[in-house]
């Protein structure tokens, strides 16, 4: 019990920083990639919050990105092992083109994350830990404070650009 | 049940992602609630059926979540100057 709560943090760190990773090295958050994740940037940065941060966040609601890609990816395994986790590879980039977007995020993001949790199979890990970790790394960026989450965003971008 | 846990993390998350967005005044705030509540249920479509069509569900379920929150921000975007 205690364990499964344990395995369920790192697995939260490892989602986290590895969604957080692909998604600026793809620059979501140099534009909003379509009018609406324009508008929710702008609506985030009137607010107080950072407009790069802003935009990123308005790129993940607005398409599947590397976080929908890892959740995915996770679910994948879950089912179906490491196919299961390329089939939700083939199955997100569907899913960007209809989204309008050019899909290198989100399907880079799910063949990363199921080659990483293929690994951390190996040493114990569940694919549910890391259903479980995604779900938690989306809520520390979307669902608590939009302003302190832009704002972090907004450092990591000016770090890497 | 070894994974019992993390099907109700996600339960908990999805509630929390609804209960903010209705909370929320300005709609365009409103959709990375709503976003995170769909990971949630994303994920927790995964944990009732354990089978590998339930993949092709679930993504068809965030993909079209996300499409309709595109779809919601975009028309907002069009009407701002009214």
């Amino acid at each position: 019990m205690l364990e499964e709560f344990g395995r369920i943090v790192i697995a939260t760190v490892i989602a986290w920083i590895l969604f957080l990773s692909i998604d600026i090295f793809w620059r979501l958050p140099w534009k909003g990639g379509v009018s609406g994740a324009d508008s929710i940037g702008k609506a985030i940065a009137e607010k107080g919050g950072d407009q790069h941060g802003g935009w990123m966040m308005g790129n993940i609601v607005c398409s599947p990105d590397a976080s929908a890609g890892i959740l995915l990816a996770a679910c994948g395994v879950f089912v179906a092992g490491i196919p299961g986790g390329i089939a939700a590879a083939i199955l997100v980039y569907i899913g960007n083109r209809i989204c309008h977007d050019r899909g290198y995020a989100g399907t880079s993001g799910a063949l990363i994350a199921t080659f990483v949790i293929a690994a951390f199979l190996q040493i114990g890990f569940l694919a549910s830990d890391f259903i479980a970790g995604m779900v938690l790394a989306i809520l520390t960026i979307q669902g608590i404070s939009h302003i302190h989450a832009s704002r972090l965003i907004g450092y990591f971008w000016r770090w890497r650009a | 049940m070894e994974s019992l846990i993390a099907a109700a993390i996600c339960l908990t998350i999805a509630l929390y992602g609804a209960i903010r967005a209705v909370l929320e005044k300005r709609t365009l705030l409103k959709l990375p609630f709503v976003n995170v509540m769909n990971f949630g249920i994303a994920g927790l479509i995964v944990f009732i059926l354990p089978h590998p069509l339930t993949l092709v569900a679930a993504v068809a379920y965030f993909v079209g979540s996300t499409l309709e929150a595109n779809a919601i921000a975009s028309a907002y975007a069009r009407r701002k100057p009214e």
